[in-house]
């Protein structure tokens, strides 16, 4: 059986998720968003009908249902499918209100314990996440700690159970950062920013699975609340000839958008945030007419994929459609040609729209009805679809 | 890029800090060295800096109080403040425009995380390049973490405060750390602000921003002002 991270472009790259027995680790670089990943993947399990274990060490354990709440997933309807291991209140002295207690957390044989017996006491395979590897390894010492890293995989392989653990690579020992990249691990997942001065950006890569071939892409993600990770597409162009209906088709694809426009004609932009389907992403949409074609030029730039926008009874733009297009320097860039107003007579079918702007036999054409949102988020995934096939981003 | 303090005789005698520089104050306790870490964030502030403080002793609320009590023409937006207290009190407060949450002040992680946040929307949304970071304290944290752990930490940041051309001030209590501690962490920094105390009430000094360490004063906390005596 496969364990999903409930990360759905992850889940792909790791051949559907992470099989029974196994384990992951999610290697992120410090400042970059890292707990949210385990917590998704056991919230995924637990939703599924499974049985989830939190392994806490840096948060009070009265404060991890509120952190998952946060993330819109109300852990207090998991009931006894989840199950909190306390490695937090010894710490601090504080007396703890869970089952499962590490009584000296910076000792790892008494960590070691707690994990056995909640993996024993597991009526079923389950998934086990480690809320901070990296504080227990500061706790406990990074030699111990690799140790007891066997120690628990091995004892989860036992029992089929899934272990996760999130990891902040802080600068240990280049001989431990080898080992948790390496070879303790089933799989690593790379957690990485984007940096110039400050970080302005985050992604995730699959770098290691030992049960199939490893797919490397980077992926752009945010983390939203609710909703947790999401792939994130910064910059999706919407393009197309004057009174196509962009505005409208952003409008109607955005959770929430706006537009810089006088008496109903785009002037300057339409700018909205997509929230679908496990992508997050923002769409930028261009004026139509020819007068404000720099500005279409500027928009354009970096650009991760376009939707070009068509009234599907005026043919007569299909030059200017064209045109647009080179405008947007988007040569090798994923199209998606939106065949919009569908509901009007006379409207071409896409494929005599594809044949009318003399597009590949392959070029996705959608129909879709802007004004009542038909057909918008079909040709989101399409374009989303492309975009992921398209390579690193 | 460059700083001051906000300490007038002492920003007169080091000159303009550059960007990039990270201090560590100390001092012993009950000397005023939160008023004094927030002095300097709010010198930056009233300069149309932005500042980030990091809180493992005060709720986060507390701390933006002290800014929003004592000077309303300040741009509150420009201040980002990591709460490491609060959900330690067992309270699930969300985050909020001005205050992000740490789980603890054993939570590294997500105090790393919270500041890139802030230094992100600072420089990405706000175009406010100027930043100054300040934790307060280091102590706190050394008391649930061991040496080597909060070196780590802070050998990453100091280098992001470095890159960014940002101001780290980084507090620790006097006395309450032995000497290989503070040796060792005094490493990371490029100067100091010691706090001692004197005959009469307590003395500031600034030491490695300047070829030749100022002279000790006398000083008393006015409101945002620190009055130098002497």
């Amino acid at each position: 059986m496969i364990i999903e991270t409930g990360i759905p472009a992850l889940d792909d790259h790791l051949h559907g998720g992470v099989p029974q027995g196994k384990s992951l680790v999610y290697y992120a670089y410090p400042g970059v968003e890292c707990n949210v990943f385990g917590m998704q993947t056991v919230h995924r399990a637990i939703s599924e009908g499974g049985r989830g274990i939190y392994v806490t060490s840096s948060t009070d354990p009265r404060m991890i249902r509120d952190l998952f709440k946060e993330f819109g997933w109300d852990a207090a309807e998991y009931g006894d499918r989840f199950v909190i291991v306390d490695g937090f209140s010894g710490l601090v002295g504080a007396d703890s209100p869970e089952q499962y207690v590490v009584s000296n957390p910076d000792d790892a044989g008494s960590l070691t314990q707690a994990i056995k017996q909640v993996m024993e006491d597991a009526r079923e395979p389950s998934v086990i996440v480690f809320e901070s590897l990296s504080t227990i390894m500061d706790l406990c010492g990074e030699s111990a700690t690799l140790d007891a890293i066997e120690e628990w995989n091995r004892y989860a392989m036992l029992y089929d159970h899934v272990v996760v653990y999130n990891f902040t690579a802080w600068p240990y020992s280049e001989d431990t950062l080898a080992h948790v990249k390496g070879d303790i691990f089933n799989s690593v997942v790379s957690i990485g920013g984007i940096t110039e001065k400050v970080i302005f950006g985050q992604y995730f890569g699959v770098r290691k699975i030992d049960w199939d071939e490893v797919t490397k892409k980077c992926i752009l993600f945010k983390v939203l609340k609710p909703g947790g990770v999401r792939v994130y597409l910064p910059k999706i162009l919407v393009t197309g000839p004057f009174d196509a209906g962009k505005s409208t088709f952003v409008h109607a694809l955005s959770t929430r958008a706006v537009s810089v426009d006088r008496l109903g004609t785009t002037v300057a932009l339409d700018h909205g945030h997509v929230d679908h389907r496990g992508f997050a992403a923002d769409i930028f949409g261009t004026p139509g007419q020819e007068r404000f074609d720099p500005i279409v030029k500027l928009l354009s730039g970096e650009a991760m994929g376009i939707f070009l926008i068509l009234d599907s009874t005026n043919t007569a733009d299909f030059v200017r459609a064209k045109h647009m297009l080179e405008i947007t320097e988007s040569m090798g860039l994923p199209v998606v040609i939106v065949a919009n107003k569908q509901d009007l007579e006379g409207a071409l079918t896409p494929e005599e729209i594809r044949r009318g702007l003399d597009m590949a036999h392959d070029a996705p054409v959608m129909p879709v009805v802007a004004t009542s949102r038909e057909g918008v988020f079909e040709a989101f995934d399409v374009l989303v679809d492309r975009v992921m096939e398209a390579g690193s981003i | 890029m460059t700083y001051n303090l906000g300490i007038s005789r002492i920003d007169e005698l080091v000159g303009d800090i550059k960007g990039g520089t990270n201090i560590m104050m100390i001092g012993p306790p009950m000397c005023g060295k939160d008023d004094i870490t927030n002095i300097i964030a709010y010198n930056g502030l009233i300069n149309k800096n932005a500042a980030v403080i990091v809180s493992t002793r005060e709720p986060g609320k507390n701390v933006l109080d002290w800014f929003e009590s004592r000077d309303l023409s300040i741009p509150p937006e420009h201040i980002g403040i990591v709460d490491c207290v609060t959900r330690t009190l067992g309270f699930g407060a969300p985050d909020t425009e001005n205050i992000k949450m740490a789980s603890s002040p054993v939570d590294l992680t997500g105090i790393g995380v919270k500041i890139s946040q802030f230094f992100e929307r600072f420089w990405m949304e706000m175009q406010v390049k100027e930043t100054r970071l300040c934790i307060n304290s280091l102590s706190t944290i050394l008391m649930y973490s061991n040496l080597q752990t909060v070196f780590r930490f802070l050998h990453v940041f100091t280098g992001r405060i470095k890159a960014a051309n940002a101001l780290g001030v980084y507090v620790i209590e006097d006395g309450m750390h032995d000497e290989k501690t503070i040796v060792t962490l005094k490493q990371l920094f490029d100067g100091m602000i010691e706090i001692r105390e004197g005959d009469d009430g307590y003395q500031i000094r600034a030491i490695g921003l300047s070829p030749k360490p100022t002279p000790w004063f006398d000083y008393e906390i006015d409101g945002v002002n620190i009055v130098l005596r002497g």
